[in-house]
């Protein structure tokens, strides 16, 4: 078995959710400090690939690589060490109704280090000033706005520095200004940090922002990668009706006579 | 006749369906029960505790010391009754001095640890249930789960560990709440003092009998916790699958209480006949 030089490769990747074909051979690559920005419908898989790059989803078929590790193949003790090298920031943050902010971003350090309880709280300061959150460290996610909410699930997923950064819709319900200071700090987490970061995301004006790459995800495929330059003038009528949000097209074809109709 | 009565064949479809569908969820709480041993006895390998003291406590708090009205008034109303009832049957044959000993033995080897099984399932086990579910829709779990921490060990062992040793706490409460109304209707009604029916208690109450009580008790807090904690986090369908986990994890609780029970029973009684 060759050992991909990539941060991560998707091989052929096919997935279905009882009748439902949501992915149908999807084969990607991402290389290091790349910041690859996966578009593609609602419900079109997007999530679902960062779900089997995390290992929390498994493949009906295909294989999916972390560096060297075969993330489909690994047991549950070694997957659980390799997402400590991952971070994840999910749709709706996911952050645990039960703690507190701090306690919230402190829990990676609490359960997966040997660190003290003030290297701790230095760390988790320093997180959740990067992200603007420093003054809300006592709140418990109820009480935060989903836009709050959202950069503390970015705090968490940055405090174990991991080597790749996973968000799942980033920007979705955030005000223009939180999603610019969100994007940047993704690029910037890239640049100074080396952190390789994957983005599901359907947002056009965040994902131009920091891709590096994208790729448009249709119909259970990845139908093209470009650089962002080329995604916006791409020849593809699907991707073109995408990145223009047009109605006209193939995207629609179909449900939207359906709609009209009604 | 509008309503023919279905084949044979499909009614042993129906049975085949239903005997799956059994065997493989008692396959998939024994494995639930087995993955949580080996994630939390994984991390005392690694030298670390495999959760925190404060989340233990957190849940012994609630299922135990809050329990204790409950186990002990039930119990104290049902040790009331068993004596009333059974003292003026035995009274007829002038043998109510039997009392003590029958509710104390009752109660110590058989109705102590199922009625403390059967409300724990009911108040703690709905409560895990619903609390992991939740967790569960809101992606808590696969939260957890994505920071490479095992959600067994930090989410379930801690809940398990608390049923399992504040069970026989609890049916001892218990046993103590029947045994004590018991002597409160021999004296009242059957004119048995209290240092006789000690003495009475203590005649009939084998060592071996407190044992099989507290060994029940301790296997079901074991399965109490499993079924609650399992049925919560394979909750799926949002805040509706929630409540049809919480009610189906309390009916499979109660019912696995109660012939676990009974299955107990007839093994002791193959090799213990008297």
């Amino acid at each position: 078995m060759s050992n991909p030089p990539q941060m991560i490769e998707l091989r052929d990747v096919h997935m279905r959710f009882e009748e439902k074909k949501v992915l149908d051979g999807v084969s990607l690559k991402v290389e290091p400090r790349e910041r690859l920005v996966i578009m593609g419908q609602s419900g079109g898989g997007k999530s679902t690939i960062l779900r089997l790059i995390l290992g929390t989803l498994r493949p009906d078929s295909g294989s999916i690589f972390f560096k060297q590790f075969e993330i489909t193949r690994l047991s549950r003790r070694k997957l659980q060490r390799v997402r400590q090298h991952i971070g994840m920031v999910f749709q709706y943050s996911a952050l645990l109704s039960s703690r507190n902010v701090r306690d919230n971003v402190a829990l990676p350090l609490e359960e997966l280090t040997e660190k003290s309880r003030s290297e701790i709280d230095k760390i988790v300061d320093e997180k959740l000033e990067l992200v603007g959150m420093g003054d809300s460290k006592e709140l418990l996610p109820e009480e935060l706005s989903g836009g709050m909410r959202k950069r503390v699930a970015l705090a968490r997923a940055l405090v174990l520095d991991p080597e790749l950064l996973l968000l799942d819709e980033p920007s979705a319900g955030l005000d223009p200004v939180i999603a610019s200071v969100i994007d940047e700090l993704i690029i910037s987490l890239s640049e100074k940090s080396k952190v390789t970061s994957i983005t599901a995301t359907h947002e056009m004006d965040s994902a131009f922002r920091i891709a590096t790459r994208m790729a448009m995800l249709y119909q259970g495929a990845i139908i093209e990668e470009a650089k962002p330059e080329e995604f916006k003038h791409s020849k593809n009528p699907v991707v073109a009706q995408f990145v223009s949000g047009s109605t006209e097209g193939p995207i629609l074809e179909g449900s939207l006579d359906a709609i009209t109709k009604k | 006749m509008a309503n023919a009565e279905p084949p044979p064949i499909m009614i042993a479809e129906e049975i085949g369906h239903i005997t799956r569908y059994f065997l493989r969820e008692v396959g998939s709480v024994f494995w639930f029960i087995v993955n949580t041993f080996e994630e939390t006895l994984e991390r005392i390998q690694h030298g670390r505790v495999p959760f925190r003291a404060a989340s233990f406590f957190r849940h012994t708090e609630r299922a135990g010391v809050d329990s204790v009205p409950l186990a002990g008034l039930v119990s104290f109303f049902l040790g009331l009754t068993m004596a009333l009832l059974t003292g003026y049957q035995l009274q007829r044959f002038g043998t109510e001095r039997l009392i003590p000993g029958l509710v104390a033995i009752a109660f110590t080897r058989e109705l102590g640890p199922l009625l403390t099984g059967i409300m724990l399932a009911a108040r703690i086990g709905a409560a895990f249930t619903a609390e992991l579910g939740t967790m569960q829709v809101s992606e808590e779990v696969e939260a957890i789960e994505a920071m490479g921490i095992g959600p067994l060990r930090f989410l379930v062992a801690p809940r398990m560990l608390a049923l399992i040793l504040l069970m026989p706490c609890l049916s001892m409460v218990s046993n103590i709440a029947a045994i004590f109304a018991s002597s409160l209707v021999c004296k009242a009604y059957f004119s048995i003092a209290f240092p006789y029916f000690l003495d009475l208690v203590k005649d009939s109450l084998l060592i071996r009998d407190i044992i099989t009580g507290i060994l029940k008790s301790f296997l079901f807090g074991l399965l109490i916790a499993a079924i609650a904690c399992y049925r919560g986090l394979t909750v799926k369908g949002g805040a509706a699958g929630v409540g049809t986990s919480t009610t189906s994890s309390v009916v499979t609780a109660i019912t696995a209480v109660i012939g676990f029970d009974t299955l107990y029973n007839i093994i002791y009684t193959t090799f213990y006949p008297t």
